[in-house]
């Protein structure tokens, strides 16, 4: 039996969960074959960027601007806020401009993306199913629209373990724009499903402790505190010797590990250490909960070995106000987003970290109410570095107004295809019985996007 | 180690069952139906080389290179070979990832031996009462396996494991004692039985089944009217109202003869699906996305199938046709709902059912007559509003919050941010004859929920008061411009002299601006001094005004329009809703108040209201846009037989026949759930699936006694009163370590099993250990507290929350406001399920965010005290820590586990000082009790380390 074949039979079994010791959750090298990527950094733009004025450069867009947008197009295709208005081009607001040896083209709002472009790979053909942000937002997440399935990051976890000893495998992390166009984002999105709860992301809080319950009641002191848990766990092994019950035993090791959070996280959380260079070079400040601070963050819990890590940033559902808005968000990640991975490439790690920038969906290149974009899934961009990912490269293409993917689609379940292959796993081989079902991130398609590996 | 230890003793279990003939549907269909019919099973369009091995006569039929199965000749029989081939001919291909032990396909060849013969599927079989005991199907297996049974455990296990599992709750120290003394277990049972708490335990499981939460899940997730339903499910498994008519009510209970408020109030099964105010859905998506749904939980909770995998395609294991998920579909397809389900205004929620009280009801005729006999107003005739802002002379707050004011006599709130606040703004009035006091509250985007109020979602002012010259004045009538908000925060509430009713904001999409005049019943005149106290007394905690301005008016009617809005005209529906306040007819105000205010307070639950059912289509693929598929009709699924209806068949019909004879599903599904609660499986492991991918039951016998009992008369606490009394129910947990070799999950109950309780009872053992816990049965959910921006995510609108305040916070779990989209922490990190989708199968983990929220959630730290205050009653140190213990896990602790603890009290006491240990105490909202601080501060480190054990928060 494989390692993950072993996991999968433990889930099977009756009290099966849990009853693995904290140890098997810190194995590695499970893998299926030999990983490309030990962890990811998903930086998740949600809201629905506009590819149109980030990632794909569509000039015949621009010269039809204000035209009707020729119904070969939309007939028949889905529509969101869009439905029942007339359907007219909307040009690109923002210049593009090529970066880099590659010459990739991407929008001049994002220089410094641009100086990294080299080693990243840009889709141009991701599309989606599902419409609407939250619906879009589990598919993305989960591979499936219904409530209930694994997130990526859980089964991610589920598959490789974690290579921390007190840290959660999987940490979320969200900021808000200043646009004022934040979509409402559910826990769902990092749920474990039907995954046991060790498996689900942990959110840290921006405010308050940042893991929720870290911090001690007043009057107890970490002393105070080290001493109860002792005694805690001196009354569980009596409990232990009396019974033989091995939940007993993973117990014990749950309150070490919390014990170790309380004394640890304070120290991930602070970034006193950072050298004024680095905190300059992602613009973050302490404290702020901005994207910058949780680009930071992110790094500090990679380097620490946590599996997956999720940046939300919220605010880019640009209905309205599409030209300044895209502006303010570029603003707000362009220049964490490109020292991210520069940080990670100088500290050896971008080979073995996957970044994704992206989000659940693209934009219209319809116009809505004249200044704005609706939601769109038949096409959107996504950009990957890092990993194991072919730097310097595009994949795929928009037609020529950027409505759908017409050259070499990815689907969401390709892109979970390719994330789980970059981290050694069969994407076909790691399931979980679900109500009689094999259960998978992809669901029943999803094939690994070759054309990206490097 | 134990994981080998695990997969051996398994294996010896499977081991077991090769001696003897094999069993098609014990040994072969799981095989076959995991390895094989995803490509040779029920479903043709994924069916290769025309092959189906899921009905014999297939299988048999020999095709140009052989038969597949040749009764009696394995080596004849393609299959065999094909599964024992080597290289590209074995089966399953590679590409299938699916591999064949050798033990499976030496059981697949004797099977082949022994004539191939087929079985209908277990669960589908018909169900017969036959004679039988619990103990007698338990007894065989253990003795076969050659393990002998465990003894009986002893009292004091036994009255906690049936008061747990019964109630949800521990037994108290005086019930441990008084059956350790009387050991009548019958009467033990039946007083567990009759209790309410025995009901809150069954709801609590039968909510994850139904998916009932108090919010609707897709975008804003804000609160729906639900809880009547949940009443309505307590007062059922109280009174032991039969589960034919339990289902009949919730799936039909609207086409029932003249249908009760209960019997209605029991449809809103069916709207408790998540529901989208997302603008921009395609409201067909979202209607079809209501209705898998309803195909998912009725089959689920009542079929155990797993119907909702035929929404896209035939069913790959079991006989379920896509045909048959529409047409199960179609059943729903009369319910009145929209795609887009608005959540606020008038329209919110779509159809509902106003549960009044007979006081309310009557009370609200007389309303209505009085309202009715009032002339129409005259049109309203938009005026100038003349309103004179104020500047305040001084201002001050209550509860450490600060006031300041700029010269535009905008006044903001900062400071502390408590839960109440009085402002009380000093105004220099003279000079005129006022008759008119205004106030407009600003909402401000720093702000959250409504953006109005200071920490909550929601602005609740209770009263207005003002004083002249130190006399207090007399209002006669109030207006206000909101919109959405007036039924529960009417204007008049600010003046009628009552805490619990206020004026304010509670959605969001109100005015920017909203504003409140209120009349006063004399014109001020000759006044210097005007002081204005604005009381922020409700049961919302920090529901406090931010921004703010004052102003008065000396006009005859001001109306309540923001001062500089452009468009100074109240909207129709204000005009219309504040008539009495335009015309100045006190009576009228006065019953519009009242009858606001009744309706608010009035209950509300979501129902099914049936109309012309909309036509049901197969959508190819489930493609909601694919309208090429054929029409469907209402019908149970094909191969369970058909409905002996005329015409079209109604939810009633459905519902009828899933509690009739000809359906065993329902039956089999309830009692192998029921099972689950009391030994920790089920007899069949697979709860929401008794389909061909479910488990062969390791009792079939005893499932189907259990269910045949249940079938016979629907009596739930006799089918539970049946397994509780056994013998097998009352045993040790402690295993052997034969037990532990052979039977590592206790599939053969040869002993009860240990394990976790649910989330919510994780919460009730601390509340009711502590004696914190408030009993009150039924009503609406509570809120308690959670930690600052735990709904930072939310949006639509940004949420804050408000904890619920005195007693009713320490209600049960099952009580808990269930917001899905964040479920409250602690209960979600012990797997409480989001209650998305029907869940009947929670799993248990056992992580360090548990420790983390049993260590430091501040309602197990008030736990701690509430408990340590009840030890310190205690004379002796052993006395106190064996109330504690007897509390939580009944019993007593040991010497050597007392001697741990006095050696905790030892190191905590050298750590405290007076100030540490006056923090400590000031967890919750308990009063402390007279006490030496140091002594009770420590004592409370001792009951919180005893709450965190293992065996508290584990049934045995």
């Amino acid at each position: 039996m494989t390692p993950l074949h072993r996991r999968a039979f433990l889930g099977r079994t009756a009290a099966g969960f849990g009853l693995t010791a904290l140890q098997s959750l810190l194995a590695t090298n499970t893998a299926h074959h030999k990983a490309k990527a030990k962890r990811v950094i998903f930086l998740y733009q949600a809201g629905g960027p506009s590819h149109l004025e980030v990632f794909d450069h569509k000039p015949k867009l621009a010269a039809m601007h204000g035209q009707g947008m020729p119904e070969s197009f939309t007939k028949g295709q889905q529509i969101a806020q869009l439905q029942g208005k007339a359907l007219l081009c909307f040009g690109p607001q923002h210049p593009f401009q090529r970066y880099g040896k590659s010459g990739t083209e991407i929008s001049s709002l994002l220089p410094k993306m641009g100086s990294i472009m080299d080693d990243a790979c840009l889709i141009r053909s991701m599309w989606t199913e599902q419409i609407n942000h939250d619906p879009a937002h589990t598919l993305m997440n989960t591979g499936s629209i219904l409530a209930g399935r694994p997130s990526m990051g859980s089964w991610s976890v589920y598959g490789l373990g974690t290579e921390s000893a007190d840290l959660p495998g999987f940490v979320v992390l969200v900021s808000n724009g200043k646009g004022g166009q934040a979509q409402p984002i559910a826990a769902r999105q990092w749920s474990a499903g039907m995954l046991p709860s060790k498996y689900q992301g942990v959110k840290f809080q921006s405010i308050g402790d940042p893991v929720l319950y870290l911090e001690n009641p007043p009057g107890i002191n970490a002393r105070m505190q080290q001493d109860s848990i002792h005694a805690i766990t001196a009354l569980q092994r009596l409990e232990q010797q009396a019974l033989g019950d091995p939940e007993v035993q993973t117990r014990i090791a749950q309150y070490e590990m919390a014990y170790r959070m309380q004394t640890s996280v304070p120290g991930l959380m602070d970034f006193g250490s950072e050298p004024a260079s680095v905190m300059e070079a992602y613009g973050a400040k302490p404290g702020d909960g901005s994207f910058a601070s949780n680009c930071l963050l992110a790094r500090r819990l990679a380097e620490r070995g946590v599996r997956f890590i999720q940046l939300y940033h919220r605010d880019w559902d640009h209905h309205g106000g599409l030209k300044k808005g895209v502006e303010l968000k570029a603003a707000e990640v362009d220049q964490a987003t490109a020292a991210l991975i520069s940080d990670l490439k100088q500290r050896g790690m971008l080979d073995d970290t996957l970044v994704v920038w992206g989000g659940e969906f693209g934009r219209t290149p319809m116009s809505q109410g004249g200044d704005g974009r609706d939601h769109h899934i038949k096409g959107f961009s996504y950009l990957l570095a890092g990993g194991g990912i072919k730097p310097g490269i595009t994949y795929g293409a928009t037609d020529e107004l950027g409505y759908e993917a017409v050259d070499q689609p990815v689907s969401v379940h390709d892109f979970h295809a390719t994330m789980l292959h970059l981290l050694g796993i069969n994407h076909l081989r790691l399931t979980v019985k679900y109500q009689g079902l094999d259960v998978r991130l992809t669901g029943i398609s999803g094939e690994v996007v070759k054309g990206i590996l490097a | 180690m134990m994981e080998a230890m695990r997969f051996l003793g398994l294996y010896l279990l499977v081991g077991s069952q090769l001696s003897g003939a094999v069993s098609f549907n014990r040994d072969i269909r799981p095989i076959l139906s995991d390895t094989c019919f995803r490509c040779h099973g029920p479903d043709q369009s994924s069916r290769m080389a025309g092959l189906r091995l899921d009905r014999r006569e297939d299988a048999l039929q020999a095709r140009r290179s052989g038969a597949p199965i040749v009764p009696g000749n394995p080596t004849a029989s393609l299959v065999i070979q094909r599964i024992f081939a080597d290289g590209p001919r074995i089966m399953p291909p590679e590409a299938a990832h699916k591999v064949l032990t050798s033990g499976q396909k030496s059981l697949l060849r004797q099977w082949v031996a022994e004539g191939a013969p087929y079985e209908g599927h277990w669960a589908y079989q018909p169900l017969e009462r036959r004679p039988g005991s619990i103990d007698g199907f338990i007894n065989a297996r253990v003795q076969q396996a050659g393990l002998t049974s465990a003894p009986p455990a002893d009292r004091r296990t036994l009255i906690r494991r049936v008061t747990l599992d019964l109630t949800g709750l521990p037994p108290t120290p005086a019930e441990i004692t008084a059956f350790e003394q009387s050991g009548d277990y019958d009467r033990l049972v039946d007083r567990l039985l009759d209790s309410k708490a025995f009901a809150e335990k069954q709801t609590m499981l039968w909510l994850d089944a139904v998916r009932y939460a108090d919010t609707c899940g897709f975008h804003g997730d804000n609160a729906f009217p639900a809880w009547p339903y949940r009443d309505y499910v307590l007062n059922a498994f109280h009174q032991n109202k039969p589960f034919d008519a339990f289902t009949r009510e919730q799936i039909a209970g609207d086409l029932l003869p003249n249908p009760t408020r209960e019997q209605r109030t029991a449809t809103a099964l069916h709207r408790l699906t998540r529901t989208s105010a997302e603008g921009g859905i395609q409201p067909k998506e979202y209607l079809a996305k209501y209705a898998a749904d309803r195909v998912r939980t009725v089959s689920a909770v009542w079929l155990g199938g797993t119907l909702g995998c035929a929404e896209c395609h035939n069913h790959k294991f079991d006989p379920y046709l896509a045909k048959d998920f529409y047409a199960m579909k179609a059943f729903f397809a009369d319910i009145q709902e929209t795609g887009l389900v608005p959540d606020r205004g008038k329209e919110s929620w779509g159809r509902q059912l106003l549960l009044p009280t007979p006081t309310q009801e009557a009370r609200l005729a007389e309303l209505d007559k009085v309202i009715a006999a009032v002339p129409a107003p005259p049109a309203y005739q938009a005026r100038e509003p003349h309103w004179v802002v104020q500047t305040p002379v001084q201002q001050k707050a209550s509860g450490g919050a600060t006031l300041q004011s700029d010269k535009e006599g905008l006044v903001i709130a900062a400071g502390a941010n408590p839960d109440h606040s009085t402002y009380e703004i000093t105004l220099n009035a003279s000079g005129k004859d006022w008759t008119h006091l205004g106030l407009e509250v600003y909402s401000d985007e720093s702000l959250p929920g409504a953006n109005f109020a200071r920490g909550s979602d929601r602005l609740v002012i209770t009263e207005v008061e003002a004083l002249a010259d130190g006399q207090r004045l007399e209002f006669s009538v109030a207006a206000t411009n909101t919109i959405f908000s007036t039924k529960d925060l009417p204007a008049g509430g600010a003046i009628d002299g009552q805490k619990q009713t206020g004026w304010g904001v509670n959605t969001y999409g109100d005015p920017r601006a909203a504003m409140l005049s209120l009349r006063f019943a004399k014109p001020v005149s000759g006044t210097r001094e005007l002081v204005v106290r604005i009381h922020h007394d409700s049961a919302w905690r920090r529901a406090t005004a931010g921004r703010f301005r004052l102003a008065l008016s000396t006009e005859p009617i001001a109306e309540p329009i923001p001062i500089g809005t452009k468009v100074p005209k109240l909207p129709p529906e204000v005009a219309e809703r504040e008539a009495a306040f335009l015309t100045g007819n006190l009576d009228l105000f006065r019953a519009k108040l009242e009858r606001d205010l009744l309706l608010s307070a009035i209950a509300k639950v979501v129902v099914t209201e049936s109309g012309k059912p909309e036509v049901t289509r197969i959508l190819p693929r489930g493609n909601w846009m694919d309208e090429s598929g054929a029409v469907v009709e209402p019908a149970i699924p094909e191969f369970l037989g058909k409905l002996p209806v005329q015409g079209r068949a109604s939810r009633l019909d459905l519902a009828n026949w899933i509690v009739s004879k000809e359906n065993p599903l329902t039956a089999r599904v309830f009692a192998n759930r029921t099972w689950r609660q009391f030994f920790g499986t089920g007899i069949s492991k697979v709860l929401d699936d008794l389909g061909s991918q479910g488990e062969w039951p390791t009792h079939p016998e005893l499932l189907d006694y259990l269910a045949a009992e249940f079938q016979s008369d629907w009596n739930v606490k006799r089918l539970i009163r049946l397994i509780v009394t056994s013998k097998a129910y009352r045993r040790s947990s402690v295993p052997t370590p034969a037990m532990l070799q052979q039977d590592p999950e206790n599939r053969l109950y040869a002993r009860q099993s240990r394990y976790r309780v649910e989330a919510e009872t994780v919460r009730d053992i601390a509340l009711a250990a502590s004696g914190l816990l408030h009993e009150e049965f039924g009503g609406p959910s509570i809120r308690p507290p959670q930690p600052d921006g735990y709904l930072a995510a939310l949006n639509y609108p940004i949420r804050d929350y408000s904890a619920t305040q005195g007693p009713r916070q320490y209600r049960r779990g099952v009580y808990v406001h269930w917001q899905r989209t964040f479920l409250h922490p602690s209960l979600m990190t012990f797997d409480a399920p989001s209650r998305e989708e029907c869940t009947v199968n929670r799993v248990s983990s056992n992580t360090p965010l548990q420790a983390l929220v049993l260590l430091n959630d501040p309602i197990f730290v008030e736990a701690a005290k509430a408990l340590a205050q009840r030890m310190y009653a205690e004379k002796t140190f052993a006395g106190r820590i064996n109330l504690a213990y007897t509390s939580l896990l009944g019993r007593p602790a040991t010497q050597a586990e007392i001697e741990v603890l006095r050696g905790l009290d030892t190191k905590t006491r050298a750590q405290l000082t007076p100030a540490t240990a006056a923090d400590l105490l000031r967890a919750g909202e308990t009063p402390q009790i007279a006490a030496d601080e140091q002594e009770l501060a420590s004592l409370m480190t001792l009951a919180r380390a005893i709450l965190n054990l293992h065996g508290t928060v584990t049934r045995n």
